[in-house]
């Protein structure tokens, strides 16, 4: 048994990183369950690992890297649920719903706005817009498909490579692309409809 | 998928789009893109408001989450209990 350069001090972690490393977790996952499982997860990984732990990093630091895998983990497993299968059949292609088949044209009705003008209409608080935003974009990419939220999470929040991301959910380049652009497309019709153009009264 | 050029069409230029912000298209389907983008004012949106939906995923993490939320009391008793267990094996 070889001491520890630094000492961890696991008794101390809860009080110590609790709060932090539940918040951290609670912005990248939709539920608290889940991110109170996720903390629950880290520390007892960290207890069982510590003597990998050699104090090269902070034990801050060093917990918060152990989060973020179990947070990649996490999206991971929901990506890989067998109960959803992952259909790239071009009959089955989700992107018909957007463009014509035929010439591969915008469908009219999914024209995209002009966001920029819509936006500078309604400015008032920054904050609290900011967060008002948020609520919307999180309410829309919690109506994507599991394997749709894991790569986006994955990329776009995460900030993982392409590379890692097709390793970890065991896809092919050409099929992340599609899952990147079709996830693209469902938040982009989201946001329009619930953010940008919220839906107009029924014309008489 | 049973696309040709991405020239003149909008499901592929968007999906080139994506493609070009995490690595270098090849030449000739850069100068289709540039050319499409440049005719197609639809598409152009799309490459702005993509950009957008990115950089807003990136800073959720910073805003969804007031600094002042805590760990639930419940959650910290039963994760100090899985660590007491843990510790005792």
């Amino acid at each position: 048994m070889s001491q520890v350069a630094t000492t961890a001090e696991p008794a101390r972690w809860l009080e110590r990183y609790g709060d932090e490393l539940y918040r951290f977790a609670l912005g990248r996952v939709t539920d608290a369950a889940t991110a109170e499982e996720l903390v629950q997860d880290t520390l007892v990984s960290a207890l069982g690992a510590l003597t990998s732990f050699r104090g090269q990093a902070s034990e801050r630091t060093w917990l918060f890297a152990i989060l973020k895998r179990k947070v990649i983990d996490h999206y991971r497993r929901q990506a890989r649920s067998p109960f959803i299968p992952l259909d790239l059949s071009p009959e089955q292609a989700p992107e018909a719903e957007f463009f014509r088949p035929a010439d591969g044209h915008w469908r009219p009705e999914h024209y995209p706005t002009d966001w920029a003008a819509d936006e500078a209409s309604s400015r008032s608080d920054a904050a609290l817009e900011q967060r008002e935003f948020q609520a919307v974009l999180q309410g829309c990419q919690q109506r994507l498909a599991p394997q749709h939220l894991a790569v986006f999470v994955l990329r776009f929040v995460e900030e993982q490579p392409a590379v890692l991301i097709c390793q970890e959910l065991g896809l092919s380049s050409a099929n992340y692309w599609v899952i990147i652009h079709r996830a693209k497309l469902y938040l982009r019709r989201c946001l329009e409809k619930n953010w940008f153009r919220p839906p107009a009264p029924p014309h008489s | 998928m049973p696309i040709s050029s991405p020239l003149f069409n909008c499901q592929q230029a968007t999906l080139l789009i994506e493609r070009r912000a995490d690595e270098a298209l090849p030449l000739k389907t850069q100068v289709q893109l540039w050319a499409h983008l440049r005719l197609c004012p639809l598409c152009r949106r799309y490459a702005v408001q993509s950009v957008f939906i990115a950089r807003q995923a990136q800073a959720a993490v910073d805003y969804r989450v007031p600094a002042d939320v805590v760990l639930p009391a419940a959650a910290r008793q039963r994760i100090q209990q899985a660590l007491d267990q843990h510790s005792a094996e």
